[in-house]
């Protein structure tokens, strides 16, 4: 067992992803009231269910990964540099979801725009930043004054 | 933990920098929250006064549907907007007096909302599939005591739900929750389509969205909520039946704001709301959908809800229907 | 009053500069709504409704379809040209539009979504004037139990879907049946993983969750790994489908336009269903059923025909029954009582002017969108040729914009970020998307049904083979399973003996 294959580890995941599921989520964070007439009909039926399938489906993956010969790995597993790019990434993301509705979608987008547009590398910086504030802007203005959505304004700046 | 008290300490400063300004309220857009989704009662009813409001107040209204859980995501986005009147919500019987009177777990109350009118009411009404061999309430009483009645609603909690085990109960049904089968849908125009197709027997809702079926012949209104009978329902009222207590059962919808916001802007909305109920395209088109416009002063209003919501709780809790969990 | 008068009787109706001119501007306005992700076809609906209150009942409803149907149609642009459905119903669109568009082939892609878009709502339309009255006393026999048994034979889609191995096709299903079951429970109304969050309560946001499905692993995947695509533009390709090309998929098409107009005709199902109900139909029954997926235009026709095939049909129910099929038309049902019209049965006697102005304007609404279709192909084939890295960036900014718009919640930007992340890792591991969505869209509609129709029997399963429709879906769900367990057989015997 030196090397599983990846089905296999993917099936796995999906077992105890089941496990977790039938042990810990459902009871704790599915509410079903006392006064149910029929298990069929309880609110915790179907997550069950589909638990109880998960964990089945996880079996087989598991199994069959252990006699596959398919070849899953035909992208480069390692490319320099990706996790951290990835992580700043999702470091973004986080901080885009909290400036929403502080500093307001506009700006906010903007710095997005300009981060992720370095961290994709892109070979047209000054393209990349004329867009930066240009497509927040252009969007802004289709969405709040043309389809009257109510963008989210920030409490600093304000635009018309 | 840090976070909620920053974003209170900030919502405190900006709500005293805007009271101060009240006079010039309101300077920008007004952003109004609808709870339900477009196409609904709830949506066409505020984008028909949208129109005439938006003349009164000056400034343009944005209406923004924020739909999800029977009414409850829309109402927590305005409970937790800044109360600076700039944030409105669209009230509904559903949202505001149902569903606090049954679900245990909602994420507000009554009392998280200030509101400054309710200017629609809308009756309810009960009906069979046209086909169906009850002719009145006598009838579909009878047919509970022999059991296998179903009647459908928009959903658990939502008004319809309520209204189906109200008016079983106040005919004298003993237990309405096991006595009759509760078939919940997902929305009010499949609630309907249920009772066309022979899924539920009968369903009570809004004679607004029964309307067309009626004139259409495909359903039977077995009768209505009202005092006064309703235009193209064929079927007595609650008081021809002897049941006043389904006065109570109407529909509605209002404007509310948080908690917090302050006398003169619910004196504006007041104002406001005086000028565009006069708008007589407004008040035809409401009215040929079955709707009485009927702007309450917001004292008359919150007194309105109080006793509709008391009623219900009543109910709720005498027939054992909150929902806990 | 005959047929010839009756169509002359809607022809003065909407045989006018005005009536054509809002059909003509709904179209465009629909398609380019369509096209914006975020955007769908039932925000651009909802937001021209207003505008349709001061006009003459005939000219408004007009308006509004025009916008439905170019909004359907639209949504296919950018499903084909960034990977990002614009309405649900194109994400169908997206399985074998992206990757001709990776291979410069989008012109072709985007040609043949229009032809298929119109051939189907040519017949959606035309069943709808034929069949109206049938179609519409069959969808009403569909109760909770014929539901639970469609939804069920719908589910067998997945294999079709699947990709290279079926059991990690169904992992990815059980994923999305799973996400699914968040959300207020149906029956009872309590918590289902909501961890008393108001947004959470009312289910996670579906086109939030396509967008993060579909449109955001690109993005990542481009972080992870720039060099590959750096600065490299894509062209349009050769923008003709030939006639040819339209010839092969032509059953397929039509195929995929008669599903639809079924699945249109009953209330509550939609055209994201349909679109991939067709595609798989298309991919069973091809000869190149390999290439499926992989940039195969038979596909991205199959699916196209299947949700427009809807969009004619949709209006069955509406106006025979006066039931809103899907969200769409319960928002054109609005539109109707608003100007003192009542749809049903009795509208068919009282004002069958208008009944027939609406069928000549369907009729003519399928030319007008097979001309602002190619226009809009044409104005929207540039995006083809924005740099990467200045494209990916943009797709990203436009995604928050578009998801936000749909709710009004910042919630669900979030959740198109988390979905995102479980696309890139299902990505990196061979794991489809596709068969998550459609398990996500049929969930809760399977769950429903079988709860609402447990209700009707009082717990008893013998409803769910009551009468001959039930049975007609239990049956094709069973020869489907076990087509599909042969082929899975068959494909492991070949690739043993090839090994």
């Amino acid at each position: 067992m030196q090397n599983l294959h990846r089905q296999t580890l993917i099936g796995l995941f999906a077992v105890v992803a089941g496990l977790f599921l039938m042990i810990v989520a459902i009871p704790n964070w599915v509410s079903s009231p006392s006064n149910v007439r029929n298990i069929i009909l309880s609110p915790v039926f179907w997550p069950y269910t589909l638990s109880a399938l998960t964990i089945v489906i996880g079996l087989g993956l598991t199994i069959t990964g252990h006699f596959s010969s398919e070849d899953m790995s035909q992208e480069k597993a390692e490319i320099p540099g990706g996790y951290g790019r990835l992580a700043i990434m999702a470091v973004v993301m986080v901080i885009y979801m909290f400036g929403l509705p502080r500093l307001g979608m506009v700006w906010t987008s903007m710095l997005a725009f300009v981060t992720t547009a370095f961290l994709v590398r892109t070979s047209h910086p000054k393209t990349a930043l004329i867009c930066a504030i240009c497509v927040p802007l252009v969007l802004y203005v289709f969405f709040a004054h043309i389809a009257s959505v109510a963008i989210p304004q920030g409490n600093f700046v304000r635009l018309p | 933990m840090k976070f909620a008290k920053f974003s209170a300490v900030s919502a405190m400063v900006i709500g005293l920098a805007t009271a101060a300004s009240a006079a010039d309220y309101p300077e920008r857009p007004i952003n109004m929250v609808i709870p339900y989704g477009a196409g609904g009662a709830t949506d066409i009813s505020a984008r028909t006064i949208a129109e005439p409001l938006g003349k009164a107040v000056g400034q343009s209204l944005i209406m923004a549907n924020v739909t999800g859980a029977g009414g409850a995501t829309g109402s927590v986005a305005v409970k937790n907007a800044k109360a600076d009147g700039y944030t409105m919500l669209f009230a509904r019987v559903g949202s505001h007096s149902v569903n606090p009177a049954m679900k245990a777990t909602l994420p507000y109350t009554l009392d998280d909302f200030r509101f400054v009118t309710v200017y629609e009411i809308n009756p309810f009404a009960c009906a069979v599939e046209a086909n169906s061999d009850i002719n009145s309430m006598d009838d579909l009483i009878a047919k509970v005591a022999e059991g296998g009645v179903s009647y459908s609603s928009s959903g658990v909690g939502s008004g319809l739900h309520l209204a189906g085990a109200m008016v079983l109960d106040e005919f004298g049904v003993e237990d309405p929750l096991n006595a009759a089968t509760h078939i919940p849908q997902k929305g009010g125009g499949a609630a309907v389509t249920a009772v066309l197709n022979g899924t539920a027997t009968f369903l009570c809702t809004n004679s607004s969205a029964l309307a067309s079926f009626v004139a259409n012949g495909q359903m039977k209104p077995l009768m209505v909520t009202t005092k006064e009978p309703v235009v193209g329902f064929d079927a007595p009222t609650a008081a021809d039946l002897g049941k006043p207590a389904l006065h109570q059962l109407v529909g509605w919808t209002g404007i509310a704001g948080p908690a917090d916001i302050s006398d003169e802007v619910a004196g504006k909305w007041g104002e406001w709301m005086a000028a565009a109920a006069g708008d007589e395209e407004f008040v035809s088109s409401m009215e040929a959908r079955g709707s009485i416009i009927d702007v309450m002063s917001p004292e008359d209003a919150n007194a309105f809800i109080q006793e509709q919501y008391n009623t219900f709780r009543a109910l709720v809790d005498k027939l054992g229907m909150r929902i806990e969990g | 009053m005959s047929f010839v008068d009756s169509i002359l009787a809607g022809l003065s109706l909407v045989g006018n500069f005005e009536a054509f001119l809002a059909l003509f501007a709904g179209v465009a306005i629909g398609t380019i709504a369509g096209a914006i992700p975020g955007m769908s076809a039932t925000m651009a609906v909802a937001l021209t409704l207003p505008f349709t209150f001061s006009m003459q009942p005939i000219i408004a409803i007009l308006l509004l379809l025009g916008v439905y149907k170019g909004g359907i149609f639209g949504g296919s642009i950018p499903a084909i040209l960034i990977k990002t459905p614009g309405t649900p119903a194109s994400s169908a669109t997206v399985l074998d539009g992206y990757p001709l568009a990776e291979k410069g082939q989008a012109g072709k892609a985007l040609g043949m979504a229009l032809w298929a878009s119109c051939t189907a709502d040519l017949i959606s339309n035309l069943a709808l004037i034929l069949f109206a009255g049938w179609l519409a006393s069959f969808a009403l026999n569909f109760g909770p139990p014929e539901f639970f048994t469609l939804i069920l034979f719908s589910l067998t889609i997945i294999a079709g879907v699947s990709g290279a191995s079926l059991l990690r096709g169904a992992l990815s299903a059980m994923l999305g049946l799973l996400l699914a079951t968040v959300g207020l429970d149906l029956v009872y109304g309590t918590n289902r993983f909501t961890f008393g969050d108001p947004s959470m309560m009312g289910g996670l946001n579906f086109i939030a969750v396509l967008i993060g499905l579909f449109a955001i692993p690109e993005v990542l995947a481009m972080v992870w790994d720039p060099k590959p695509h750096k600065g490299q533009t894509r062209s349009l390709g050769d923008n003709k489908v030939t006639f040819g090309e339209y010839k092969r998929c032509f059953k397929s098409i039509v195929r995929g336009s008669f599903i639809g107009v079924f699945l249109g005709s009953i209330p509550g199902i939609g055209a994201a269903p349909s679109a991939f109900l067709s595609y798989s139909e298309a991919r069973r029954k091809s000869p190149n059923r390999d290439n499926f997926g992989k940039g195969e235009l038979e596909g991205v026709a199959a699916s196209e025909a299947g949700n427009n095939g809807v969009a004619g049909a949709t209006l069955i129910p509406l106006l025979a029954l006066g039931v809103p099929g899907d969200v769409i038309t319960a928002i054109i049902i609005g539109a109707f009582m608003v100007h003192g019209l009542q749809p049903g049965p009795m509208m068919f006697i009282l004002n069958v002017d208008i009944i027939y102005g609406l069928f000549i304007g369907l009729i003519v609404s399928s030319v007008f969108l097979f001309f602002i279709g190619s226009i809009a192909i044409r104005g929207f084939k540039y995006v083809a040729d924005i740099p990467r890295g200045v494209l990916f960036p943009g797709v990203l900014v436009l995604c928050v914009y578009g998801v936000f718009a749909v709710n009004n919640n910042i919630f669900d930007v979030g959740v198109m970020f988390v979905m995102g992340w479980v696309g890139f890792l299902m990505m990196r591991n061979d794991i489809p998307a596709a068969p998550f969505l459609i398990a996500f869209i049929l969930g809760p509609l399977l769950e429903d049904n079988f709860r609402q129709a447990m209700l009707m029997s009082g717990s008893s399963p013998a409803i769910l083979f009551r009468g001959p429709i039930t049975w007609f879906f239990w049956g094709l769900t069973v020869l489907t399973v076990i087509a599909i367990i042969r082929a899975g057989i068959r494909a492991t015997r070949n690739l043993k003996r090839r090994a």
